[in-house]
Parts: C-alpha cells; structure tokens; sequence
C-alpha cells in the first residue's frame, strides 16, 4: 500500500500582501520572491507531496485573495480544508483583526479544519522594533484561546536572505494532515499546533 | 440448412435422434439432442431468465441507490447490500461475479454447440456483448451521435487492456446508464447523488481490484467518467426540473449590464497595451467560452485551467514576477465579465453534481473552478463597494447615463467622477471617441467654411456695388464734356502739303 495517496488541502488566509504567496514558495520551493521568477506561473496553486511514514500526502496548498471585497467568497474557498495558515503582518494591526476574522469563520463553517496562526515580516521588525504592531503576547493570548497555540516557531534563517523582505516563518506544518490519515505526522508530545515566526 | 442436418443424421443412429423431450421429432446434436421447437423453447427460457437477471441486477441496483439516497450515509447502506450478495467470496464485485458466471456457461455451451456462429476468440466476444449491450436500450443508441459513438468505442478499446474486469466495467456502465435514463423525472440533486454513488462505488470496487494503486484506479475512473457522462450529458445537462436556466439568463444579463466595469475598478493587475498580455487575455477568454462545448465534467474542467493558466501568464507578463490569488482572483472576474460564458451557472452545476468529488475537493482543476464559483458569485453580488465607487456614481453606471471610459479620455465630461483617474481601456471605444473627436472637428471646419463663403458673398455684392460707386463718383467728378468744334474737311488743313516734293510721275522707258 506503498502507492496509497491522500490528498490534503490547504489553505492560505491572510490579508493582501501579508506574504502568503511567500510563505508558500518557501514552503515549496525554498526560496523567496526576492526578484522575478520566470519558472513559475503562479504561485496561487501548488501541491507538494510529502511523505509520512507509509503514506505519501499530498498537500494541495490553495492560495486566496485577501481583500476585503472578496470577503463574502472565502467561505467556498475553506469549504472541506484540512488546515488553514492565517497569516498577519507583525507591522500591520489591520491584517492582525482580519485574522482574527478568519479564525472565528474557519471555526464556525469548518470545524475539522485545523487553524495555524502565522505572524509574518519579522524581519521588517528585527531591522526596527517600532514598526511592531502586534504584540507578541496579544498574537498569543489570541492563539491560545483559539488555535491552542503554545509554541512560537522561528524558521530556519538563511543568512543571505536576511537583507530581503521576507526572511522568517515557520517550518510549514509537517502536523497538517494528522487527521485526515489518521496518522500524528508531528509525533508532537503535545497536542498544540504551531505558530511561527519570531522567536523573541 | 437445420433440415439438411437433421436428415444426414437418419442415417447415423436412430435412437439418438429423436427429441431428448421425447416429443416424437427428431433431436440434432446441434442442438443438445433436442429437436427445433424443444430447442427453442429451452433456449427461449435461459435466455428470458437472463433477461430477467438482467433486470433484476438493474432494480437491485436502483434499489441499492435509492437506499443510499433515503438514508444520509449512502456509502455504508451500499456495502451492507453488497455483503449480502450471493457470493461473499468475492465481495467487492458481487452483483457481476454472479452475472459474468451465467454469461460464461451460456458462452461456453453456444461455442461447443453451434462453433459455425460463434467463434470462440474472446475478441469476437467482446464484440458480441457490445452488441447485446446496445439492444435492451435502442433509445440510447439511436440517439448517440457520432461523439458518442467515437466515446464509446474509445471507452471498449481501453477496457479491452484490461480484461475481464474491464467487461464487468463496461456492463455496470451500461446498467447503469440504462437506468438513469429511466430516472429522468427525478430531480438534478437525485440525479447527482446517484452519479457520485455510482462513482464512489467503482471507485471502491476498483481500489480492491487494483490493489490500492491510486494511478490506475484514476485512470480507469477517467474514462469511465468520460463515458458515463457523455451519455448522459443530454438528459442532465441543464434538466428541466432546474432553474439553471434562469439562473444562466439572470447572469448573463448581469455581466451585460456590468460592461463598463474596467480593469482598474477591479484592481486587476494585468496591462492590455502588451500585446502578449492582450493575447493571453484573448486565450483566456477563448477557453472559459469554449467549455460549454465540452460534455464531459472534466474536459470542462480542463478549460477553465487552460483559461487560468492564460491569466497567469498575463499577470506575470505585466508585473513581472508570478500572479498570486490575491492578482489572480480579479483578473478571473475580469476575464469572465468580458467574456459572458454561454451558460455558465449551467456549467457550474453540471460539474459540480457529476464530477468526480475528489478532483472537485483537491488538485490544481479543483482550485481553478473553485476560483471561478468565487468569480461567479462576486459578479452575482457586486455592488458600489466592490467596486470603491460611490453609490451614486454605480446608479449612474447601471442605468447607463454615464460612462466611465469616457471621464479618462475626453477632459470634457465634468460631472463624472474623474478623480478615479480612469481612462479608456477599451480600443474600440478609444477608436470611437477618436471617431467622434475628428468628426466634431470637422464640422467646426465646415461651419467655417460656411461663414467664409456668405462672408465672401457678401463681399462680392459690395465689391460690385462699391466699384459701382466709385465709378458713379468718378463720372461725378470728371464729367464728359463734350467740346463742339467743326470738323473740317481732310483736304482743308492740309497745309503742310505744301512742303512735299511733287508726287512721282511716271515715266514711260521704251524699249
């Protein structure tokens, strides 16, 4: 049962240009869109497979529009996800309340999905800690109240990349598709999912 | 030729010949030892009660489905029928096992008996069961065009590669099509569980079979999709116990009312000047049209991917670096407001009841439509808001009374909000206004023209009258006076003559 597939679909929420297309050609590709890349048509879709143990999962990763106008549609996005990446801007409070939005609607409309919380641009707030908006312990109090957040991830830093726009984030959730198989892919000790990010 | 065979076996042995059914005819080997009318009788009667099992596999099945459908877990109600299947042994393909066992021994005894008709080569089988498939339902052949046709056809040569099991596919298909053909009155969410049941039933059926290789369960279902589905696509395409079709006009009238809606109202980060850009647009467009010709759910599918990977293209041409939803989203909105889909909540209906669910729920075809139903309904739902337009200003607009392709390229349009900064983005409407523009000008050039020539009338009459004038003035001034002298005789002043030498007279040479 080698060849066994299971298909796991994920989403990206998160408001406009907070760095979900980022976070996900990292995630894919390791690298990020420091420049224009001709190999790839988009990033709005991509399905990356990864192995579990016996299985091989493949993580479809739907990207979705964040803006407000398209707000009324997200639920037909998130319909049957297995996990959600809310993602926010550290340097924006506005994308913080959207992700707040989000949590609420993923639990209300899904609740077999789980949520992942991601702060985003830490490198922005590394350079400068003024530019923080979020605050480390509102992001997770929130966390804990909703997405059993306990654990702050900080992604592994490439040196080079530190000058870019987009270093940090998390180690994207090897845990997601622990449901939907059956199987507890992060051999977690505890049961709390992961945020990311900044490690302060 | 039976009277031939029957009179060259008097001669053989005479016991042997009469009717087994001792009915005082004589019997043939041919037949099994029966005479003609025993024989048909008896073979009457197998083949009537396959008949009977043929449809007792259909009831039974509709049966099955039906159940599925009354209770909410559809997928266990199925497999606890199937347990109860006369072969438990072979479980998974229960109903066929039972079916394709009759089948052989009836095959096998024609082939004995009769070996002139029915040659034994699978292939010819095969064939036969073809043709048998088509008879209890002449409705479906009769109406299948030529597409069906080449379907079906494609759909036997790929079940030949596999076999047995490929048959039982192709007579479960059939059933099951007869029977949906049969359910027509039902209504399309019925219609669409019985699909998906079906569906979900192969698919189970074929993960046995193929031991859990997804690939070939995959393909397998593909064309057993394709097949189902062709066939159909008539009868479920828009049924009339719907109001798909309603809803298809309603949108269409939408997207029609919404022709002015431009590309910077929507944020769409795609520049049409590029020509490689306004290609892939028009590809874009080409491939969300062309996917109310495709019958099958998934090549549906494939051009809407088809239309998304253009908009990508697009988008990555004009920004340079790769399109993310938050890009891709609009650009799709775009695409589908200029484009005006031929049927397109049909389309979406029809995929969503009869596709395959897992393509629906996952993979790259899965997004890409789900983009569109997002689309579809932001269109349905659009207002002044989406648009960051003031309400006013999106009355004005839906009403027609003013146009915002006109406020960037003409200055002269005062009352529209030009603060949008938003100018022709159509070149066919730049083509007009340019049109207009030099139209306005010219008949400015001609009022002129106009002017100039009364003006130059005008001066021609006083001209005349003024030479007039001046030559009445001038008379005035300088009157002709006309002086009375004599006029004396031309010979009386000559006085001068005098001075002249006498006139030459001539003189006679002779000689």
């Amino acid at each position: 049962m080698s060849a066994m597939r299971v298909d796991t679909k994920v989403v990206m929420l998160g408001k406009e240009s907070v760095g979900k297309t980022s976070l996900v050609e990292r995630y894919v590709h390791h690298r990020f869109l420091v420049g224009p890349y001709q190999n790839t048509i988009g990033a709005a879709f991509v399905a990356k497979a990864i192995q579990v143990e016996d299985k091989v999962i493949t993580l479809g990763i739907w990207d979705t529009a964040g803006s407000e106008r398209y707000e009324a549609m997200s639920r037909i996005y998130y319909r049957g996800a297995r996990a959600a990446i809310v993602c926010y801007d550290l340097t924006d409070s506005s994308s913080f309340q959207r992700a707040r939005f989000w949590v609420k609607e993923l639990q209300k409309c899904e609740e077999q999905c789980k949520i992942y919380l991601c702060g985003t641009k830490s490198d922005l707030i590394e350079g400068d800690r003024s530019l923080r908006q979020i605050d480390y312990h509102d992001a997770q109090d929130f966390a804990e109240g909703n997405c059993s957040l306990s654990k702050m991830y900080h992604l592994d830093l490439i040196p080079e990349l530190l000058n870019t726009r987009f270093p940090t984030y998390t180690k994207m959730p090897s845990s997601v598709p622990a449901e939907e198989t059956g199987v507890n892919l992060g051999q977690k000790k505890d049961p709390y999912f992961y945020s990311c990010c900044h490690n302060n | 030729m039976s009277q031939r065979t029957e009179r060259r076996g008097i001669h053989v042995d005479q016991s042997d010949l009469l009717c087994k059914k001792g009915c005082g005819y004589y019997g043939n080997a041919a037949w099994q030892g029966l005479c003609s009318k025993c024989w048909r009788e008896e073979y009457q009667r197998v083949r009537q009660k396959q008949i009977q099992d043929d449809w007792a596999l259909a009831e039974k099945l509709q049966r099955e489905e039906e159940a599925a459908y009354a209770s909410s877990h559809g997928v266990q109600t199925q497999s606890h029928s199937q347990s109860t299947a006369p072969h438990p042994g072979h479980a998974s393909l229960g109903p066929f096992s039972k079916f394709e066992e009759k089948k052989t021994n009836e095959k096998t005894r024609k082939v004995t008996t009769v070996k002139k008709f029915f040659s034994p080569s699978s292939r010819t089988a095969t064939k036969k069961e073809t043709q048998e498939g088509k008879t209890p339902s002449p409705s479906i052949s009769r109406r299948a065009s030529f597409d069906t046709d080449q379907v079906s056809r494609d759909f036997l040569d790929f079940l030949k590669n596999l076999q047995k099991p490929g048959r039982e596919i192709h007579k479960q298909c059939r059933v099951f099509i007869v029977n949906m053909l049969s359910k027509k009155d039902l209504g399309a969410d019925e219609l669409s569980e019985c699909v998906q049941d079906f569906y979900q039933n192969m698919a189970d059926r074929l993960m046995s079979h193929f031991k859990g290789s997804s690939d070939s369960v995959e393909q397998v279902m593909d064309q057993v999709e394709k097949y189902i589905m062709t066939r159909l696509y008539k009868s479920v395409f828009c049924p009339e116990t719907t109001d798909d079709e309603k809803k298809d006009l309603a949108t269409q009238n939408r997207i029609r009312a919404l022709h002015w809606v431009t590309i910077q109202m929507l944020c769409v980060s795609v520049d049409e000047e590029i020509p490689e850009v306004s290609e892939n647009v028009d590809k874009a467009i080409t491939d969300i049209i062309e996917m109310d010709s495709k019958r099958v759910p998934r090549d549906k599918l494939v051009c809407i991917t088809r239309c998304s990977k253009h908009i990508f293209s697009a988008i990555r041409i004009t920004k340079n670096e790769p399109a993310s939803a938050d890009d891709f989203l609009p650009a799709l909105i775009y695409i589908v407001l200029k484009a005006n889909p031929p049927r397109l909540q049909s389309n979406i209906q029809y995929i969503t009841r009869f596709c395959n669910p897992s393509r629906l729920m996952t993979g790259e075809d899965g997004y890409y439509f789900t983009n569109l139903c997002c689309a579809v309904a932001f269109i349905e739902k659009l207002d002044a808001q989406s648009l960051n337009l003031s309400p006013e200003e999106f009355e004005r607009y839906m009403s027609g009374q003013a146009s915002p392709r006109f406020n960037g390229s003409e200055g002269d349009w005062p009352h529209t909000g030009s603060a949008l900064g938003i100018t022709a983005t159509n070149p066919v409407l730049a083509q007009v206004n340019h049109n207009l523009e030099l139209l306005s000008g010219l008949s400015g050039r001609q009022e002129r023209l106009m002017e100039a020539a009364q003006s130059l009338q005008a001066d021609l009459l006083s001209w005349s009258d003024s030479v007039q004038r001046e030559v009445h003035d001038i008379r005035e001034k300088y009157p002709l006076e006309i002086l009375s002298c004599t006029v004396p005789a031309i010979d009386a002043n000559n006085i001068d003559n005098d001075n002249l030498p006498s006139p030459l007279t001539p003189q006679v040479f002779s000689g």
